[in-house]
């Protein structure tokens, strides 16, 4: 096992790897390596946007052990569950997503992952889960919805401590069907340049088609 | 507030409003979903059932194309003589227990199809009426809720359940889907000019959805009337 950049995300083999806060859960039926007295569950980089990124070479992910991160979009908690591991239990994971049915898996996982608080509310509406989070270090969001980068930028302004980073996954379809998805991409690298320090971008074929992962600084 | 008291709260809070989602919505599409299902598992364990009829009364399986009635048939224990046909012995009873099985999937097909129908007859009444239970809840379905039924365009209820066709379309300018899940209905079927048919269809669809969502008065027998003179007067 060897440590990818400092992100505390391991490697071996061409396998990506988190030290995993619990013991006997895998939830997600991922494989898991025991290695010097831990146990190290399998993030699959063709399921999680965040793995596919950093497989293809991502340089910063700002997020470091004791974050408060903000996750929007967090479904079943496939990645979330991964970034829980990563802050560690002195870190905190708000997972939000809108939709009751990924809800109550989510739910079942925060039970057993003590720093995943799930938080059922609409991302496009940031005012409304103001008083059930705290600010946080990292905002990551993943929704893939027309409106996701106003949405982004909402919450960047209303949840995020300034030096923040904000992770945005963004599916070009979901902004615009009939349009070239890089077209999009860069659209949505200017609008975010506007606003804050791009520190990455990557696209994030062929592990997913016409997505792209951006990280940014807010100052 | 302490980030373990927050967790409490936001977990007590989740739990409640997800207890709370469950509605209408959310039943219909499961019953709609589980009797597609139904009929796809249907048609299968009857396909094995008729191989093992097929040695013990060749001539009847050949002569019974009705799945169901072949189901009644087994399980009737038909005592025609057969030429061809073997004896089973003691597989007599896998030939039984499998039809059991048959017959237990149309009895919950037909018991799931009179629970939509009632479900809906409160839920959607002008819809069910003008479309009927099947394609009502797969429109439900294809929109997530009634509620975006009412409050989204017609032209999107036309082309609900295409969405694939119209993504080929979109990106590689393939054929244009005319229709989608509202297609199986009659009045379409019917019509040679399956577009406009299709049009008017949804436009009143529409119309039901919302007197539906609304919770406006029953008038789907009006909608019915006006789609046939709008269908007579054109032709
Ligand atoms: C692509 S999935 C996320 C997958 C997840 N991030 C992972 O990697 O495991 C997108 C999720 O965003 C949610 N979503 C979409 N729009 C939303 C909104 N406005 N508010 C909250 N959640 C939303 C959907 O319900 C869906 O579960």
């Amino acid at each position: 096992m060897e440590e990818v950049n400092k992100f505390r995300v391991y490697k071996q083999r061409g396998r990506l790897y988190t030290k995993s806060i619990t013991k006997n859960f895998s939830p997600f039926g991922e494989k898991v390596v025991r290695y010097k007295g831990n146990e190290y569950r399998e993030a699959n980089y063709e399921r999680s946007k965040l793995f596919a990124a950093i497989k293809k070479g991502l340089s910063q992910t700002g997020i470091k052990e004791g974050h408060k991160v903000l996750y929007l979009g967090s479904s079943h908690g496939y990645t979330p569950s991964f970034v829980s591991d990563i802050v560690g239990k002195g870190g905190v994971v708000f997972c939000l997503d809108f939709a009751p049915t990924v809800m109550r898996d989510l739910v079942i996982i925060c039970e057993k992952r003590e720093n995943m608080i799930p938080l059922l509310a609409d991302a496009t509406k940031p005012e409304t889960y103001k008083d059930k989070v705290l600010k946080s270090d990292i905002l990551y969001q993943d929704i893939a919805q027309r409106e996701q980068v106003e949405t982004f930028i909402k919450n960047m302004e209303m949840h995020l401590k300034p030096g923040g980073f904000g992770l945005l996954t963004l599916k070009a379809r979901s902004v615009d069907v009939t349009r070239k998805p890089k077209e999009i991409f860069n659209e949505t690298m200017s609008v975010l340049k506007e606003r804050y320090a791009v520190v990455d971008y990557r696209e994030l074929d062929p592990y997913e088609k016409d997505h792209a992962f951006f990280v940014v600084k807010k100052k | 507030m302490s980030i373990k008291k927050l967790r409490e709260m936001n977990l007590a809070e989740t739990k409640k409003a997800i207890k709370n989602s469950v509605n209408e919505d959310i039943i219909v599409i499961n019953i709609i979903n589980t009797l597609e299902e139904i009929e796809k598992q249907t048609n299968s364990l009857v396909m094995r059932l008729r191989d093992f009829y097929k040695l013990k009364h060749p001539e009847a399986e050949s002569r019974i194309s009705d799945n169901e009635g072949l189901v009644k048939n087994v399980l009737s224990g038909n005592k025609e003589k057969s030429v061809m046909g073997a004896n089973l012995g003691d597989d007599e009873e896998t030939l039984q227990k499998i039809a059991l099985m048959c017959k237990e999937l149309y009895d919950t097909k037909n018991f799931l199809t009179k629970r939509l129908e009632s479900l809906l007859q409160k839920y959607a009444p002008n819809m069910n009426y003008l479309a009927g239970a099947t394609i009502t809840a797969k429109l439900i379905r294809e929109a997530k809720s009634l509620r975006k039924l009412a409050t989204g365009k017609s032209s999107t209820i036309q082309m609900l359940g295409a969405e694939k066709a119209l993504f080929r379309h979109l990106k590689s300018g393939a054929n244009s889907p005319k229709h989608g899940v509202i297609v199986n209905h009659q009045i379409i079927q019917k019509n040679k000019d399956k577009g406009k048919a299709a049009r008017i269809l949804a436009d009143k669809i529409s119309i039901a959805a919302k007197l539906d969502f609304f919770k406006g008065e029953f008038k789907a027998p009006l909608l019915v009337k006006e789609i046939e003179d709008k269908l007579k007067w054109k032709k």
